[in-house]
C-alpha cells in the first residue's frame, strides 16, 4: 500500500543517492534515476487511478494530504512525462557542468510535484510551488544562458508572492489553511482581489500574454532534456492554479448578456485570446526551433485559459484534454529537437538540413507530435478543440472564436517550419558523416509518447470518463461519450471512425501507388534548377527567413511585450538609485541636508 | 467447323499483354501531350500563336508545363550553342519516360544559317534522338501544328521511340557528346 | 459498418468522376471565352491518366510517403461527404470541423512530400499556400460559426436540411455579407486567381509540384481535383442548401464551379502579403459585422 508521503520521501532519498551516484559515474546515476521514476510512476498509476493511495502523515509533522481527482489526473501526466525525459539523462548529463546535481534536482522536483497536487493545505501548496521553482531554477542554467534563469524566477516569484497574498488573505477570513473552507469562504471584494492575485499566479506559471516573456527564453536556453518537462509539464501548474481561481472562485461582477458569462471570465477569454494570436506570430517568425516551440507552449496555454474561463462541461472537457494532449506533443516534440541538438550541437534552423535521411525515427516522432499540435485528426489535439470550438460557438463569443481559428490554422504554419527546414530539404554536407540515428534508449520513450498520443486520439473513452469524474468533482454535470463517439453541443464525433477511413483512404492511396510502374532513385541534388549545375547544398536549402512575406507585416510590433518589462525594469532601478542617493549616499550636501531637516523636526515646537 | 470445346481458348502471351498495356498507354500519351516551355532559339517565336487563340493546341490536348519531370515532350526550337547544348541534355535525362523531342526549324537539321559557326552544333541527332523534325527558317505555324500532329501519328505507329534508342545506344550518344563539348556536367568552378 | 465503407468509397469515386468532368467542361467554356476552341470534355481523364503510365523519378520514402498520405487524407475526407440527405457514407458524423482539418491532413502529406524532394521552390509554394491557408480560413469559419450557431448543428446534411426546411431561405440570401465572403474563401480554397500565388507557374517553377512527374503527379492530380470536389461541395451544403436529389446537386455543383471559374479567369495573379492584407481587410470586416448582426440582433433574411 503506497502512501503520498512515503513516495515524497522516496524521491528525496533518491536524489540524494543519485547525487552521490553520479559523482562516482555518471551513467550509473542516471539509470538509477530512471529507476527510481519508474518506481514512483508505477505506484502511482497502480493506486492512483482506483484512488487507494494512502494519505496518512506518519513521519512530517503539520503536512497533510487530500486524494483528488483532479491531482491525480495532473500528477500522472506530469509524471509520465518525467519518466520519458529520464530516459535521455544517461546521454545528456556528462556535457553539464555540474551533472552531480542534475539528477538529484530533477527528483526533487518531482517530489515537490507529488506535494503540490496532493495537498488539501494552502501552506503546503504554497511550499512545495516555491521548491519546484527553486529546483528547476537551478537546472536551467545548466543549459545555455544564465540570465534565463534569473527571468523565470523572476516571473515566478511574482506570481508566488501575490498567491502568498491570496493565501493569507484566506487565512485572514477563515482562519487555517485549508483549501476546500478557504474558497467556499469568499465573498465580496475578498473575492475580487483573491481572484486577481490567483490569476496572476496561474498566469506567470502558464505564460500566457501578459505574462509570457519568460517562456521563450526560459524554455529555449534550458539543457535539452529538461525543455520538455518545462514546457510539457511544469506549466501545467499554472493551469492548476487556475482551475482554482476560475473554477471555484466566482467573483459576483455583472454578467455579461449577450453570452452569459460573468465580466471577469470574459476578460480572462480575451486575454486568452491575446495569447493564443500573439503565441502563434511570434513563434512564425522564430528561427530557433525550441524557442518556437516555446511559443508554441504559450499559444496552447491560451487554449487552456480559454477552455476555463468558459463557464461549461464541453469546454472543461476539452480544457483537461488539452492539457493531456499538449503534454504529450510538446514534450514529443522536445525530446525530437534533443535528439537532433545532440548529434548536431545546435538548434537553430538556419544551421540545419536533412536530417530525416539519417534519422528517420526522429523524424517521425516529431510529425505525430506536430499533427497532434496542430489538432489535426486522427490525433488527440483534434477531440481538445473540436470541444473547445463547440462550446465557443455554443456560446456565440465570436472574437474568442476568431482567435481560437487563427490560433489553429497558424500553427500548422509554425510547426511545418522545423519539419522543412530542419528535417527535410537539402542535406548538409558538414552532418552527412557525423550524424546518426539517436541510440536505442532514446528512441523508446520517443516511440511510446507517439502511441500515447495515436491513443488519445482514437481511443477517447477512458479520458473522457475520467475527466467526468473531475467533472462532478468539480460540481458540473459530466458530457457524454460512449467508445465510438463524443457528442458536443451541436454535432457528435467519432474519433476510431475517422482514423479508420483514414486508414483505408491511405490503403486504397498505397494500392494505386503499388500497381504502377516503379520510379527511378535520384540523389537530392539531382532537381530542377532550370539547367543550372549545381554543386554547392547550403545555397539550394530553404530554411532561413521561412515566412518572410508574412513576418514583413508585423515585424515591427514584435518587440513591445519585452520593450514594457524592460522599462518597468528601468524604472525599479531608477527608484532604487534615488532612494540610495537621498538615504545612502557618500556626498557631504545629502548629509548636511537631512541634519538640517531632523534638526529642523526636532526643533518644530520650540519656535 | 472446328467445335471450340476440344481447342483450348488462346491465352494471352506476357509480351502480348504489355503490348496492349502499352497501346492503352499511347491512346493516354498521344491525346495529352505536355510540352515544356525551353525556348532555346528564334524558332520559338512561332509557339504563341500555336499556344494561344491563332492556332490553339489545346484543342489537340497539349499544354506548356513548367519543369523538364512534369513534361513529356522537350521541343528544341532553333540553333543549339555549346552552352545550351550542355543545358539541353542535362534536361533531357531529367525528364520522366517516355520523352519524345521535336526539332524546330533547320538549325537541328542539319545547322540551317548558322552551319558553319564554331559555337554551334550542325546535327542534333547525334547527340539526343529526335522523333520529329519541322524543316523551314523558321517554319509557319500551321507547319509546326503539322509537326505536333505528326509526333502523335508516330505514337499511334509506335515509331517515336527516341527515348529507348538513347537508353540502348547510351555509349554512343555519349561520345559524341563528349566529343563535341568536352564535359557535359560542368565541374564546380568555384572550389577547384 | 462495411457497407458504409463501401458507399464512401463509391462518394469519393464519384466525386473524382464528376469534378474531372467538370473541370474538363471549363476549359473548355474558358477556352470559348478567349474565342478559341478547347479541348475534348474528358480531357482532363486523358492527362491523368497518362501522368499514371508514366516512369518517373523519386527522391527518397518520405517523397513516396508523403504523395500517399496526401491521396489517403483527401479520399478519406472525400468519404464523408454527403451528396444528398440520403446518399451519405456516415450519418450523424459528417461534422464540419472534420472537413477543414482532414483536409490539412493531405496538405501536410503534399507538403512534407513536396519539401522532402530538396528543391527550395518547393518550400517556397508550401510556404505560400500555407499563408493563404492563414488569409482565407479565418474570415470563413466566422462565417460557418454564424451559420453553426443559426441552425444548431455543425453536421452539413442537418445544415442542408434546415435550409431546406420551409420559411427558410437558402444562407447565401439569409446571410448576403456572409455569402460574399463565401465566395471570395471558396476561391482561395480552390486556389483560382486571383490567389493562385502558390502555384505561381513563371514565377516558381510551379510550386510544389516542381519535382513530381510520373505516377506521384497523377495522383497529385487526382487528390486536386477531389479536394475541389470537397470544397465546392461544402459551398453546396452550406450556402445553397444541399439538394434533395442527385441532379439539383450536379446543377448547383456545376453553377458554381463555372461562376467561380469564370470569376478567375479574368483575374491577374496576387503576391502572397497582397492575398493576406486582401483577407484581413473588407472580407473579415464583413464577416465580423455579419455575425453579429446575425447572432446578437438576428436579422436575418
Amino acid at each position: 500500500m503506497a502512501s503520498i508521503e512515503f513516495l515524497i520521501l522516496f524521491l528525496v532519498a533518491a536524489g540524494l543517492i543519485s547525487y552521490l551516484l553520479t559523482k562516482a559515474n555518471s551513467f550509473l546515476g542516471s539509470v538509477f534515476t530512471i529507476f527510481a521514476v519508474f518506481f514512483v510512476f508505477v505506484s502511482l498509476a497502480a493506486y492512483g487511478f482506483n484512488m487507494t493511495l494512502s494519505t496518512d502523515v506518519l513521519l512530517l509533522p503539520g503536512f497533510s494530504f487530500e486524494l483528488t481527482y483532479l491531482g491525480v489526473y495532473f500528477v500522472m501526466i506530469i509524471s509520465f512525462v518525467y519518466l520519458m525525459v529520464s530516459f535521455f539523462h544517461p546521454y545528456f548529463v556528462d556535457s553539464y557542468k555540474y551533472k552531480n546535481a542534475y539528477n538529484m534536482l530533477f527528483l526533487l522536483s518531482l517530489a515537490a510535484v507529488l506535494g503540490t497536487f496532493f495537498t488539501d493545505s494552502f501552506l503546503q501548496l504554497f511550499f512545495f510551488f516555491e521548491l519546484i521553482v527553486w529546483t528547476t531554477m537551478f537546472l536551467i542554467p545548466l543549459g545555455k544562458s544564465k540570465s534565463a534563469a534569473v527571468m523565470y524566477y523572476g516571473f515566478s516569484a511574482a506570481g508566488s508572492l501575490s498567491m502568498l497574498f491570496g493565501i493569507l488573505i484566506m487565512h485572514q477570513l477563515v482562519g487555517s489553511f485549508n483549501i476546500a473552507d478557504g474558497l467556499s469562504a469568499l465573498t465580496g471584494t475578498n473575492a475580487v482581489i483573491v481572484f486577481i492575485s490567483f490569476l496572476i499566479a496561474g498566469f506567470s506559471k502558464l505564460g500566457v500574454f501578459p505574462l509570457h516573456v519568460w517562456l521563450p527564453v526560459a524554455h529555449g536556453n534550458a539543457p535539452h532534456p529538461f525543455s520538455p518537462v518545462l514546457s510539457g509539464a511544469l506549466v501545467k501548474l499554472g493551469a492548476f492554479v487556475l482551475v482554482l481561481a476560475l473554477i471555484k472562485i466566482s467573483p459576483v461582477s455583472f454578467t455579461v448578456e449577450a453570452i452569459g458569462l460573468p465580466f471577469a471570465n470574459y476578460i480572462t477569454a480575451i486575454l486568452g485570446g491575446l495569447s493564443i494570436v500573439f503565441g502563434t506570430l511570434m513563434a512564425i517568425r522564430e528561427d530557433d526551433a525550441k524557442k518556437l516551440l516555446a511559443y508554441s507552449s504559450m499559444s496552447h496555454g491560451g487554449y487552456i485559459l480559454v477552455a476555463f474561463s468558459l463557464m461549461d462541461s464541453v469546454a472543461f472537457a476539452g480544457g483537461f484534454y488539452h492539457i493531456l494532449a499538449h503534454a504529450l506533443a510538446s514534450a514529443g516534440a522536445f525530446m525530437a529537437i534533443a535528439a537532433v541538438a545532440r548529434m548536431t550541437g545546435t538548434t537553430k534552423m538556419k544551421e540545419l538540413g536533412g536530417i530525416i535521411h539519417k534519422m528517420p525515427i526522429t523524424y517521425i516522432v516529431y510529425l505525430v507530435a506536430i499533427i497532434s499540435m496542430a489538432g489535426i485528426p486522427p490525433m488527440g489535439g483534434f477531440i481538445s478543440k473540436w470541444l473547445i470550438f463547440q462550446a465557443l460557438i455554443n456560446k456565440g463569443m465570436i472574437f474568442v472564436a476568431m482567435a481560437a481559428f487563427f490560433g489553429s490554422i497558424g500553427s500548422f504554419l509554425y510547426v511545418f517550419r522545423p519539419l522543412a527546414a530542419l528535417f527535410l530539404g537539402q542535406e548538409l554536407p558538414q552532418f552527412k558523416k557525423t550524424v546518426k540515428e539517436a541510440p536505442i534508449l532514446m528512441l523508446i520513450p520517443m516511440a511510446i509518447i507517439t502511441l500515447a498520443s495515436l491513443y488519445t486520439g482514437i481511443l477517447h473513452n477512458d479520458v473522457i470518463q475520467f475527466i467526468n469524474k473531475i467533472l462532478l468533482e468539480i460540481g458540473y454535470p459530466v458530457i457524454t461519450s460512449s467508445a465510438f463517439s463524443l457528442t458536443g453541443y451541436n454535432g457528435m464525433l467519432n474519433p476510431g471512425l475517422i482514423a479508420l477511413v483514414f486508414g483505408i483512404g491511405v490503403l486504397i492511396a498505397f494500392i494505386i501507388f503499388i500497381l504502377l510502374k516503379k520510379s527511378r532513385k535520384v540523389g537530392l541534388m539531382d532537381t530542377y534548377t532550370a539547367g543550372n549545375f549545381i554543386h554547392t547544398e547550403e545555397l539550394l536549402h530553404y530554411s532561413a527567413d521561412f515566412y518572410a512575406p508574412l513576418e514583413r507585416l508585423y515585424e515591427k510590433y514584435t518587440t513591445k511585450m519585452t520593450d514594457f518589462y524592460e522599462g518597468l525594469a528601468n524604472k525599479v532601478k531608477e527608484l532604487g538609485r534615488f532612494a540610495k542617493y537621498l538615504f545612502m549616499s557618500k556626498l557631504v550636501e545629502v548629509g548636511i541636508f537631512w541634519m538640517m531637516v531632523i534638526l529642523a523636526f526636532l526643533l518644530w515646537g520650540e519656535i | 467447323m472446328k467445335s471450340t470445346k476440344f481447342t483450348p481458348a488462346r491465352h494471352l502471351t506476357k509480351e502480348e499483354i504489355d503490348r496492349k498495356w502499352w497501346e492503352v498507354g499511347d491512346y493516354f500519351r498521344r491525346n495529352s501531350l505536355w510540352m515544356l516551355m525551353y525556348c532555346t532559339g528564334c524558332c520559338a517565336i512561332e509557339l504563341p500563336p500555336a499556344m494561344t487563340s491563332a492556332y490553339d493546341m489545346e484543342r489537340l490536348g497539349m499544354g506548356p508545363m513548367a519543369t523538364p519531370r512534369q513534361a513529356d515532350i522537350l521541343l528544341v526550337s532553333g540553333y543549339l550553342s555549346l552552352k545550351t547544348l550542355r543545358r539541353l541534355i542535362y534536361t533531357y535525362e531529367q525528364m520522366s519516360e517516355p520523352r519524345y523531342v521535336v526539332g524546330l526549324g533547320s538549325c537541328p537539321i542539319n545547322g540551317g544559317i548558322y552551319h558553319d559557326s564554331h559555337a554551334v552544333i550542325n546535327q542534333l541527332d547525334q547527340y539526343i534522338p529526335v522523333d520529329t523534325y519541322v524543316a523551314g527558317c523558321m517554319p509557319n505555324t500551321e507547319s509546326v501544328m503539322n509537326g505536333f500532329v505528326d509526333l502523335m501519328e508516330q505514337i499511334k505507329n509506335k515509331t517515336a521511340v527516341g527515348w529507348k534508342k538513347y537508353k540502348d545506344n547510351y555509349e554512343w550518344y555519349r561520345k559524341n557528346q563528349i566529343a563535341a563539348l568536352g564535359e557535359v556536367d560542368i565541374h564546380d568552378e568555384f572550389h577547384e | 459498418m462495411v457497407l458504409n465503407i463501401l458507399i464512401g468509397i463509391g462518394v469519393a469515386l464519384f466525386g473524382f468522376i464528376l469534378q474531372t468532368s467538370v473541370a474538363g467542361v471549363n476549359r473548355k467554356i474558358i477556352a470559348r471565352v478567349q474565342k478559341r476552341y478547347g479541348p475534348r470534355w474528358y480531357q482532363e481523364f486523358l492527362d491523368i491518366f497518362k501522368l499514371l503510365s508514366k516512369r518517373s523519378v523519386t527522391h527518397g520514402w518520405i517523397f513516396d510517403f508523403g504523395v500517399i498520405m496526401a491521396l489517403g487524407g483527401i479520399i478519406a475526407t472525400a468519404m464523408f461527404m454527403p451528396i444528398t440527405s440520403t446518399i451519405l457514407a456516415f450519418q450523424n458524423y459528417d461534422n464540419f470541423f472534420i472537413f477543414v482539418y482532414l483536409l490539412a491532413v493531405g496538405m501536410l502529406g503534399m507538403a512534407m512530400s513536396a519539401s522532402g524532394s530538396g528543391n527550395p521552390f518547393a518550400s517556397i509554394g508550401v510556404m505560400r499556400a500555407l499563408t493563404t491557408m492563414l488569409a482565407y480560413e479565418v474570415p470563413f469559419m466566422i462565417i460557418v460559426l454564424t451559420i453553426i450557431n443559426l441552425s444548431g448543428t455543425s453536421s452539413l446534411s442537418g445544415i442542408a436540411l434546415y435550409q431546406q426546411a420551409t420559411g427558410n431561405n437558402i444562407f447565401l440570401i439569409a446571410l448576403p455579407l456572409g455569402g460574399i465572403v463565401a465566395v471570395l474563401s471558396l476561391m482561395g480554397m480552390l486556389g483560382k486567381k486571383p490567389f493562385e500565388t502558390y502555384i505561381a507557374p513563371a514565377e516558381i517553377a510551379s510550386g510544389p509540384m516542381v519535382e513530381y512527374g510520373g505516377k506521384q503527379l497523377g495522383m497529385l492530380f487526382i487528390m486536386h481535383e477531389i479536394t475541389v470536389f470537397i470544397e465546392v461541395s461544402l459551398f453546396v451544403h452550406l450556402f445553397l442548401g444541399g439538394a434533395t436529389n442527385i441532379f439539383e446537386f450536379l446543377i448547383k455543383y456545376f453553377l458554381t464551379y463555372t461562376a467561380v471559374n469564370l470569376i478567375s479567369n479574368v483575374n491577374g495573379r496576387l503576391k502572397i502579403d497582397q492575398v493576406v492584407v486582401f483577407f484581413y481587410k473588407w472580407p473579415l470586416f464583413l464577416a465580423i459585422i455579419q455575425a453579429v448582426i446575425a447572432i446578437y440582433f438576428g436579422w436575418v433574411i
